[in-house]
């Protein structure tokens, strides 16, 4: 009987001294939410303020963001969007370190594991909204520029020159968090063979009236402008 | 190249008058010039202590030997060497003069060390000049104490529709005074003017890298100067840098024009009305007129509408937008820009610029299809009336933009946006 009593504080005693080493841990899981979050609040508030301030929003109009998120269904203001990822990305960072204070072997390996991968992240996601304001300026720059030179196919070459940056930018963003890099790399290199082999065949062999009357208007303009033609007559 | 200086005369400290040249690899007409202005100085003003500036920016094409070989001992002349960046050369002007700013500021600065009374500056590329542009430039500004003056030549109004259409009526209604031609090449200017301009950092300001011919203008016409024109004649250069190319010279014009606006706004926002500027001379009728290709021109106005209009919404009024859209599907018989639309256009595209909707290159740049379509409908309209009915349609087309400068302020302070 009294062996069987020992046996039972012993456990109960265990216990509570787990209970009593575990408990600092997940007080300091609780401190670590409740002021992570605290702090993404506030910085959310502040960048939104500050984003505001310096007429973010019109920015993002002019650059074409405002549109995409329109398009993507997303009804919040580019300065909006800008504040609240910047609030998940704290909310994730602290629920991360909050998960670590508990000082579980196998929690502290996943976080280890998410700290050497959040740099990886944020370079894909950088090169992911540079690339995409990239993309719009250069295709608009292509469209107005086709325009000028009467290029009745303006808008299929600037949708050209939007797709084919987007897709290199996207290939080098999952290059960046290391999906399948032999393969994205393979993908993009028959994708890249394909429009160029598709073009020589369309233009060498299928297109090849469309070729010539290209080259001759052309020339033919190429002429004219050597014969003297010019614009100086507007000024 | 080096720094820009006034060039030091040696023995004789002032002078009456000082003519600018400044050129770059002008050595086709050089002579001519200069051997209008010797005949000009010796016909009219023979009795005044007169010098003559070349400010050269790097020619390589014989213009030093040119003017070597036109040296006249009752002149004092020089051939000086004005400062000139890698990015002017890059970013070469369409008027083919590279660092303009720092000619002028070499031949303003060298006449304030002179104390001349009067001063004037022509075009090297210029095969229209003739002796009597000497006296209708300097003439004025020293006889009548003028500040400036500007040049009034004679060219038909199809000849140069960036400045009939958009800049002359722009200018007018901002800065009140009617001069014909704003973006003046040739030009006369007072002591009190050089003195001026100098002190507007005419080398530094970015708008007189950008445009210096604008930039004078602006500057004039927003002090307190006396500025009156003078008609010299035909515009004839021969332009050895190239051919001049629309989207350049759209692009530089407009934008240092949009660029002014926001630099003199609070000039412009609060005057009212016309204030006729006297002119000089005898104007001479018929200038030979141009053709254009309107057919062109207006089949690059509905690939703009069909390409552009997503870019044009953001810049335009939700109004000018849909009469633009209409616009475009007009048959071409009946193609026709209201002057009134046109204005409204060019004041969307104004404060558009200003409030940066669009990136400002992408921006001047879609403006040219719209441009091409009322520079059609203005051929088109015109091209069998007389010059004096054509130039009275011009007067037209800026009392729609002085009528219409209520909207301009409405746009320009973010309303309907």
């Amino acid at each position: 009987m009294e062996a069987w009593r020992i046996a039972i504080l012993d456990s109960f005693n265990h216990f509570m001294n787990r209970v009593i080493t575990f408990l600092p841990n997940v007080l300091a899981m609780f401190t670590i939410l409740i002021g992570g979050l605290l702090l993404a609040w506030i910085v959310k508030t502040l960048l939104s303020l500050f984003l505001k301030a310096i007429h973010f929003d019109r920015v993002g109009e002019r650059w074409g963001l405002s549109q995409l998120l329109i398009k993507g269904g997303v009804d919040a203001s580019p300065s909006s969007l800008v504040s609240r990822l910047l609030f998940w990305l704290i909310s994730l960072i602290t629920l991360t370190l909050a998960i670590n204070a508990l000082e579980l072997t196998a929690t502290q390996k996943l976080v280890a594991q998410f700290f050497m991968y959040l740099p990886n992240l944020l370079a894909a996601l950088l090169i992911l909204i540079i690339g995409y304001l990239v993309a719009l300026f250069l295709s608009q720059a292509v469209l107005i520029a086709a325009v000028n030179a009467q290029l009745d196919s303006a808008k299929t070459l600037s949708k050209a020159v939007h797709w084919f940056i987007m897709i290199l930018i996207l290939t080098m963003a999952l290059y960046h968090m290391g999906v399948a890099e032999k393969v994205l790399i393979a993908a993009f290199s028959i994708l890249l063979g394909g429009i160029v082999l598709a073009l020589a065949i369309s233009f060498g062999w299928g297109g090849r009236e469309i070729a010539r009357d290209f080259l001759e208007k052309w020339a033919h303009k190429k002429r004219g402008k050597d014969a003297g033609s010019n614009d100086s007559h507007h000024l | 190249m080096g720094e820009t200086a006034p060039i030091e005369f040696e023995g004789r400290a002032a002078a009456d008058l000082l003519i600018g040249v400044p050129l770059y690899n002008n050595a086709a007409t050089l002579g001519g010039v200069l051997e209008g202005i010797r005949a000009g100085i010796a016909r009219r003003f023979p009795q005044a202590r007169t010098v003559l500036v070349c400010s050269d920016g790097g020619s390589m094409d014989g213009s030093e030997e040119v003017f070597k070989n036109s040296l006249d001992p009752k002149l004092r002349m020089a051939f000086v060497s004005h400062l000139v960046l890698p990015v002017h050369r890059i970013l070469l002007p369409y008027h083919g003069l590279p660092g303009k700013e720092n000619a002028l500021k070499t031949i303003f600065e060298t006449a304030r060390k002179l104390q001349v009374k009067a001063c004037a500056v022509v075009d090297a590329s210029l095969s229209s000049l003739n002796p009597e542009w000497v006296s209708l430039l300097l003439g004025p500004v020293l006889e009548e104490n003028f500040d400036f003056i500007a040049p009034r030549y004679v060219r038909h109004p199809f000849e140069g529709t960036i400045s009939s259409g958009i800049i002359y009526p722009l200018q007018r209604t901002l800065y009140r005074k009617n001069l014909r031609y704003p973006i003046a090449d040739d030009f006369g200017a007072s002591e009190k003017l050089i003195r001026h301009l100098l002190s507007r950092k005419i080398a530094e300001d970015e708008n007189a890298r950008s445009n210096v011919d604008l930039w004078v203008t602006a500057q004039v016409l927003t002090g307190q100067f006396k500025v009156a024109q003078s008609f010299l004649g035909p515009h004839v250069r021969n332009l050895r840098s190239g051919k001049g190319n629309l989207g350049t010279m759209f692009h530089q014009d407009l934008s240092t024009t949009f660029r002014l606006m926001e630099e003199h706004q609070e000039f412009w926002r609060e005057v009212k009305g016309i204030q006729p500027v006297v002119t000089f001379g005898t104007p001479e009728e018929n200038p030979p007129g141009i053709s254009f290709d309107p057919e062109r021109m207006i089949a690059n106005f509905r690939l703009g509408a069909k390409a552009l209009i997503e870019i044009w919404r953001k810049i335009l009024s939700a109004e000018t937008a849909r009469r633009v859209e209409a616009l475009s599907r007009t048959p071409e018989n009946r193609f026709s820009f209201p002057p009134e639309l046109w204005v409204r256009v060019i004041y969307d595209f104004a404060a558009g610029f200003h409030w940066e909707v669009v990136h400002r290159d992408h921006l001047l740049k879609s403006m040219i299809p719209l441009y091409l379509g009322w520079v059609a409908s203005f051929y088109r309209e015109n091209k069998d009336a007389p010059v004096s009915v054509v130039e009275e349609t011009v007067e037209h087309l800026c009392r729609v933009f002085e009528d219409q400068k209520p909207y301009l302020l409405e746009r320009w302070e973010g309303k309907g946006r």
